[in-house]
């Protein structure tokens, strides 16, 4: 298969369905965004017949084909558009996984394309990248649910593994210190809303240092000083409460909320709040200046948060920090296809023998 | 049933607890990791997948969001914290993993009890204040010094 460069703009067709989300998208020359469709956007219009769970593989089978045909509608384009077809294989659910990895290989295979592989975290990076001029060598800071990673990133898209969370996930931490306060799963972004609202300084909490890496990062210790705390007093009239709230409204404002939450808790979520984003920004900046990094990369579901956004620049001082634009933190596909066009340039296919890799690491350490 | 009780007085007391406990752990054992949030289930699980396969317990974490983690051929850590439905488990297809498997860790395992082994083993975790922990093991087999030499112990 020859692929010419001088043949016009190049489209790829990116799939991904690693965990919760299916997502289908083309990307124009790694960086235009033609189109970027997430399933669960669609959960309220029912338009897939009903609720999608978000979950697993059955259910990834059931949203691939209509999320990648909208998205090559929205694109206004067909198959024979395409320069190559991209698919997450990995990190992620071998289930889930395969169901897009297999969409892929089937549309490769019918239209005579190149299939290429990308790494889930890799497209994280080039959620920023693909959008915004960051110099190289760069540091990356990959948050979310499942993951919490820092990277050096050199020349010619070289990864270095610098440090990972040894227990749970910065996100891991927020969703599940917002069920035990009774604000539902994932309460995450309800926290860093509510966060606002109180003394940061009011809770005092003591983290241990990391033996052995540094830069490597904990959060379990965290999640249950949250836990001790809420036991040290009784908030259980509290809990209850906004559990009936989430109960009767998965989806309540602010307001509602704040009603529902005395000042002393809402002093607990913004000293929690800003503990997280002390520990990922200190481990930030020390291996940004380790590593004469030129920028800072803040990507994944967690990059949304006000607090991390609001402190990073003045954290990070001279060095440039760049978030992706809120549609492309959390899952999406654009960012595989738009990670997938180096790979594209530099002729990196992958054979229809792709496997699905669970535990797929983009760097050592 | 038999069970034992140990008491740990910190995480490093607990992950070594785990390893000890990993070398009773026979091929094809499918143990449930109860308690509550903070208890130390995560903790645990390094120490017997430490044991057990002798990975660093630092390249150990928490499966909650992925739900699964392999750690090597067949041997799985699971978390099941954030299903609610039984449906939910059902598409994770513990079926087929149990069949192959040669070591499954599950967190949470116990909301779901009837799609849990029967046989499977049970460790309970209670928090006994600060870092100390409570864990009491049932029907595990007891310790055996060649089988634990054995598994590379």
């Amino acid at each position: 298969m020859v692929v010419s460069p001088t043949t016009g703009p190049m489209k790829i067709l990116g799939i991904e369905s690693s965990c919760d989300e299916t997502a289908a998208a083309v990307v124009e020359d790694g960086s235009r965004i033609l189109s970027s469709v997430v399933a669960s956007q669609f959960d309220a219009h029912g338009k897939y017949g009903g609720v999608v769970p978000e979950l697993a593989s059955r259910e990834h089978l059931r949203a691939i084909v209509p999320v990648v045909r909208e998205a090559l509608e929205k694109a206004g384009c067909g198959y024979a558009d395409l320069s190559a077809v991209a698919v997450t294989y990995g990190p992620g659910l071998v289930g889930s996984l395969l169901v897009g990895m297999t969409y892929g290989k089937a549309i490769a295979l019918s239209y005579d394309l190149p299939l290429i592989g990308v790494n889930h975290i890799e497209g994280h990076i080039h959620a920023v990248i693909s959008q915004n001029p960051v110099e190289l060598p760069s540091l990356a800071l990959i948050v979310s649910g499942g993951h919490t990673h820092l990277f050096e990133i050199r020349e010619g898209l070289h990864y270095r593994l610098l440090g990972k969370t040894r227990d749970d996930a910065a996100g891991e931490a927020y969703d599940k210190v917002a069920k035990l306060l009774g604000f539902g799963y994932p309460g995450g972004p309800v926290l860093d809303r509510l966060a606002a609202y109180g003394d940061p300084g009011k809770v005092k909490f003591t983290l241990a240092n990391m033996k052995g890496n540094r830069l490597d990062f904990s959060f379990s210790g965290l999640k249950t000083a949250v836990l001790r705390w809420t036991e040290a007093r009784d908030i259980t009239a509290e809990v209850e409460a906004r559990k009936a709230l989430f109960r009767e409204n998965p989806r309540p404002t602010t307001q509602q909320w704040l009603e529902r939450t005395p000042q002393a808790t809402r002093d607990l979520i913004a000293s929690f709040q800003s503990t997280v984003i002390r520990e990922l920004l200190r481990r930030a900046q020390s291996s940004a200046e380790q590593t004469g990094a030129r920028s800072v990369i803040i990507s994944g579901g967690v990059a949304c948060n006000s607090g991390l956004r609001r402190d990073a620049p003045a954290k990070l001082g001279r060095i440039p920090v760049y978030f992706p634009e809120p549609s492309l933190s959390t899952d999406n596909a654009a960012m595989i296809a738009a990670a997938a066009f180096p790979k594209l340039a530099r002729g990196e296919f992958a054979g229809l023998d792709l496997k699905a890799e669970a535990n797929l690491a983009l760097a050592g350490a | 049933m038999n069970a034992e009780r140990f008491e740990t007085a910190s995480e490093e007391e607990t992950i070594a607890l785990g390893e000890r406990l990993a070398a009773r752990l026979p091929e094809g054992s499918v143990v449930l990791l109860t308690g509550n949030l903070g208890a130390g289930k995560t903790t645990l699980a390094k120490g017997i997948l430490q044991g057990w396969i002798h990975l660093p317990a630092e390249e150990i974490s928490s499966p909650t969001f992925t739900l699964i983690h392999e750690y090597a051929e067949g041997v799985y850590h699971i978390d099941l914290y954030r299903l609610d439905t039984r449906a939910e488990v059902e598409t994770l297809g513990l079926d087929d993993i149990f069949d192959h498997a040669r070591l499954v860790l599950i967190e949470w395992g116990e909301r779901f009890p009837e799609l849990m082994p029967a046989n499977s083993v049970r460790i309970e975790l209670e928090s006994a204040g600060q870092d100390r922990r409570a864990i009491q093991v049932t029907a595990l087999r007891p310790a055996a010094p060649d089988q634990a030499r054995e598994t590379g112990k």
